[in-house]
């Protein structure tokens, strides 16, 4: 079956009303779980988990991607509005959509979020398509000394996000790392720094994280100041356009974004988290004016959501040709798979391409019914902003507490966001950027993970890292990004 | 002379941070060889470094004035207590209890005084929250003291 | 009302209950059945768990609740479900770690599995297999064994973590073979299989479910099983048992089992354990468990007890063996 043929076929596949139905009821039921402040996908397809076990595999897998999808642009309308990111990627986001809100433009924020995000889904899409062989060979190919250098690659790209002064960027970046020790040592089963609760053996709960650094923080520092400046006016349709300058802002921003997002969203662990940091950290160092980031700059808000949207399609790629999935709610999808007799492999496409090109096509509907859904309601989202911050501060901290509780079951983990929200609001307060923390804590098991492994693979010799060429690519990008300031400071003195 | 409080403090507080990482670390985990790292190289090390970015932020703070910035503690207090009393309550007392006390902590600390504005909103957000969390997600929390 | 008294009874008279069990059988189930399982919702205990939990509503006339406490390779599960051990509601899914190995890994263990944990039913097991890359010059487990002899310490092999059942048994499988092999830990079986495909690591003992989509695919292949008898989802691999030098008794299989706390009403336990063997009985749940990777294992609350005794000594060796070679 050529690539068209299999799209022909999908498409077959994808408009049969039952299939459209439960694409569409995914994507509503995602959208309105993504909204509430870390309430993410898991709780809703925790929710529908027991229908898939009764209905087709492909209806099943539409309905849980329109979930995966509707939750991520639902997500941006917190972190935009509120500052409250339920995931890393969205925490990105909030870096310039929560200032463009603050500057009475979060209708043009919220806008461009949602057709960032449809135009990396789509593109995502042709990747997919174009690819999908390419990019399953890419994900088999990478060995641990490669993540490990390109980890640390993005470590180094992104640390200059943030816009405080280099040395607390990395020491935001150092805590980070020193947190993400915590829990149980992966190679060598050693409960680290978890100081005898067992609440800690897994580490810190990643939202519980994100929302103490970002969501609590804001309404600690805004409680007494928001109510002065006024309730924002009436939004009309008008606001919600962006600009023609906005537009000519956003066309490369979203390019590079979905380029980068798709090609390490095939990768399986981190891809949508470092593409949509990386994405962002580029655009910023290709800016004329770098310091516009952070201020409010609709790149900073196209880059990453168009990145994000667009590895998260091509993350389906090691899923479901090679049965790894890259995250949790991939794993729920695996599962649903697997449950009606369906085994992710090698040998799907062959096996099943019924259901591969169906969900293809599926894909690009669900992301339609979500654009067309979400625009007419940003409207009502930015209204949100006009309730008086006091009634609405003690609403968004009970939300918070069930956000998290709802990713693990754990009244530890919101008892966590009380401490850690103090702490990242004294650390806003003193110009830190708590971004560059949660990039630290993300990365951080990754790097030394990999690392680790890597030495055992090369039984202790450095030099995999410069023998393996991905690797090597890496590292050498790596030196380059650490000496191009320095060089670009001589140059001109010439 | 005016001194950069702020980055004098965190400097030093991170830079403590930094040692006492690298401390206990070095005292319970087994630092490995370069083939099999053990689990006590990277916080050490890790520990090490952020020791000296301290030090890099609070020294240079000493002759360098800082910038004002309001410190909300009051409200800092009242938003942390209100999310750990949910923690505590919401698996004895149920949802319903939780959110009324939290609403109503963490609105203590509101800009404008008064009593009914607060009291209607804990009822306003505990029956949006047993709307959303409990009937709409059929979240498996207990609702009421009882339950 | 009846709940309502239930609970104030529970907390005056707690001595007493204790040793009766805390709900009686005649008017039990009474409220929703609640059970813990340890993973995240659509990982395989996950799974496992839901299954059977259907079909037991149904059998009990109340809805049985599968509650996700993901953490610390599933102890977390059984320590939620013993707080809320009083409800007499409160019941687990497990994968065998936590009633097994988990008393010597996690320290500060806040439960005693002989005397907290009453065993129910064993629900399914499934065994390990040996795997290695299509193009690794050895296709059946003597070959492995003299590859090995030939370089020892040189074979490195994946497994799902330190102490992971898959790290276990290869060092069983090492010292029932008399080789030595080189450790390597991962997170989750897809990434020893891409490790294994991108030529980083020699061999993994792997769940047949994970590997046997590559082994269709000619990507890698399996050498030999660690059950007692062979895989009803991978037939013609043979079990390691027997062959090459390896003791006829070599076992180590992974399971899942349905388990209350300890004080439950044996009443209780008792038909929870014959309602969920007729439930096992059902050829299309079988067929399921099957595709998930799980062979269904019916029995007796005695068998499962025993299950357990067997693997803690079974496991501890194997604990031993890997802290004598850590030294």
């Amino acid at each position: 079956m050529t690539t068209l043929e299999g799209l022909a076929h999908g498409l077959l596949v994808a408009l049969q009303p039952s299939i459209l139905i439960y694409s569409l009821l995914g994507a509503v039921l995602g959208t309105l779980v993504g909204v509430l402040p870390g309430i993410g996908a898991m709780a809703a397809i925790t929710l529908l988990l027991p229908i898939t076990y009764h209905i087709s595999s492909e209806a099943a897998l539409v309905m849980l991607a329109g979930v995966y999808y509707g939750a991520q642009y639902g997500g941006a309308v917190a972190s935009i509005l509120l500052r409250l990111p339920g995931t890393p990627q969205s925490a990105v986001t909030t870096l310039d959509g929560y200032p463009m809100a603050q500057q009475g433009r979060a209708g043009v924020a919220l806008f461009t979020s949602m057709v960032s995000s449809f135009a990396g889904a789509m593109l995502g899409i042709l990747i997919l398509v174009v690819l999908s062989g390419w990019l399953a060979g890419m994900a088999t190919s990478f060995g641990a000394a490669d993540y490990a250098a390109m980890m640390v690659m993005g470590l180094v790209a992104a640390s200059t996000i943030g816009n405080s002064r280099p040395v607390k960027s990395l020491a935001m970046v150092v805590v980070g790392l020193i947190a993400g020790c915590i829990g149980t040592d992966v190679n060598s089963g050693v409960q680290r720094l978890t100081f005898g609760q067992t609440q800690l053996l897994d580490g810190i709960n990643l939202v519980a994280l994100a929302m103490g650094l970002f969501g609590v923080a804001e309404v600690i520092a805004n409680i007494q100041g928001a109510d002065r400046h006024g309730p924002p006016s009436r939004v009309s349709l008008r606001q919600l356009i962006p600009t023609r300058d906005d537009v000519r802002r956003m066309v490369g921003p979203i390019l590079r974004g979905t380029g980068l997002g798709g090609l390490f969203g095939a990768l399986p662990g981190t891809g949508s988290t470092i593409s949509s940091f990386l994405a962002y950290g580029l655009e910023r160092r290709i800016a004329r004016k770098p310091e516009r980031f952070g201020n409010g700059a609709i790149e900073g808000v196209a880059a990453p959501e168009s990145a994000n949207n667009s590895a998260s399609i091509t993350a389906f790629v090691p899923t479901l040709t090679l049965g790894i999935p890259g995250d949790p709610i991939m794993a729920l999808m695996l599962g649903a798979l697997v449950i009606h007799g369906i085994q992710p492999g090698p040998t799907l496409l062959t096996s099943h391409p019924d259901m591969f090109w169906g969900l293809v096509v599926s894909f690009g509907i669900g992301n339609l019914f979500l654009l067309v859904l979400n625009l007419p309601l940003i409207g009502i989202w930015v209204s949100i902003l006009r309730i008086p911050f006091r009634w609405l501060y003690p609403a968004i901290i009970v939300f918070i507490c069930l956000g998290v509780y709802s990713v693990r079951g754990s009244t530890f983990d919101i008892f966590m966001v009380g401490g850690i929200g103090i702490t990242g609001y004294a650390l806003t307060r003193a110009a830190f950027s708590p971004a560059l923390l949660l990039l630290g804590f993300v990365l951080g098991p990754l790097i030394e993970t990999n690392l680790r492994r890597a030495m055992l693979v090369s039984r202790g010799d450095a030099m995999i890292f410069l023998e393996r060429p991905v690797a090597c690519a890496f590292v050498v990008a790596t030196v380059l990004l650490l000496i191009w300031p320095v060089v670009k400071r001589i140059i001109p003195k010439r | 002379m005016q001194r950069d409080h702020d980055d004098i403090m965190w400097g030093a507080i991170l830079a403590l941070l930094g040692l006492g990482v690298a401390a206990y670390a070095a005292a319970c985990y087994d630092m490995g060889s370069l083939r099999r790292m053990g689990p006590g190289f990277f916080p050490v090390m890790l520990g090490i470094v952020l020791a000296v970015l301290g030090a890099a932020i609070a020294v240079p703070a000493w002759w360098r004035k800082g910038v004002a910035r309001p410190l909300y503690w009051r409200e800092a207090l009242g938003v942390t207590a209100s999310l750990m009393l949910f923690s505590v309550l919401m698996g004895t007392a149920g949802i319903v209890v939780a959110t009324v006390v939290t609403t109503l902590v963490a609105s203590s600390v509101a800009p404008r005084g008064g009593t009914l504005w607060r009291v209607v909103l804990a009822v306003v957000v505990a029956a949006l929250t047993w709307l959303i969390f409990i009937a709409g997600l059929s979240m498996s929390i207990p609702v009421w003291p009882w339950s | 009302m009846i709940g309502n008294f239930k609970h104030i009874g529970i907390a005056t008279v707690a001595a007493t209950l204790l040793a009766q069990g805390a709900a009686h059988a005649q008017d039990w189930p009474s409220e929703p059945v609640h059970v813990f399982v340890g993973f995240p919702a659509g990982s395989s205990p996950d799974t496992i768990a839901r299954l059977v939990a259907e079909p037991l509503s149904q059998a009990l006339g109340q809805p049985v609740v599968v509650e996700n406490k993901p953490g610390a390779g599933g102890v977390i599960g059984v320590q939620q479900m013993l707080s809320q051990a009083d409800t007499g509601h409160s019941f687990g899914v497990t994968i065998n770690g936590p009633l097994t190995t988990s008393q010597r890994l996690v320290p500060d263990l806040s439960y005693e599995t002989a005397s907290d944990i009453a065993p129910v039913a064993l629900i399914a097991t499934s065994p390990l297999a040996l795997t290695v890359p299509a193009d690794f010059p050895a296709d059946d487990a003597a070959a492995f064994i003299e590859e090995a002899k030939a370089n020892p310490g040189d074979i490195a092999y994946g497994s799902v973590g330190q102490g992971s059942g898959a790290h276990l048994t290869a060092e069983l499988f090492a010292d029932a073979a008399g080789i030595e092999l080189f450790h390597i830990p991962f997170q989750s079986y897809a990434e020893v299989t891409t490790s294994m495909l991108a030529g980083e690591i020699d061999a993994g003992f792997m769940a047949p479910s994970a590997a046997l989509p590559f082994v269709e695919a000619g990507q890698l292949k399996m050498l030999g099983l660690t059950s007692a008898k062979p895989f009803p989802q991978a037939p013609d691999v043979p079990v390691l048992a027997g062959q090459a030098g390896i003791p006829d008794d070599f076992r180590a299989e992974l399971w899942n089992a349905f388990i209350a706390p300890a004080g439950t009403d044996p009443a209780i336990i008792e038909r929870l354990n014959t309602e969920i063997n007729t439930i096992l009985a059902d050829e299309a749940l079988q067929q399921k468990l099957l595709a998930t990777g799980w062979n269904v294992a019916p029995g007796t609350t005695a068998d499962l007890a025993a299950r357990i005794e067997a693997d803690t000594a079974l496991w501890g060796k194997a604990i031993d063996l890997v802290e004598a070679k850590d030294q």
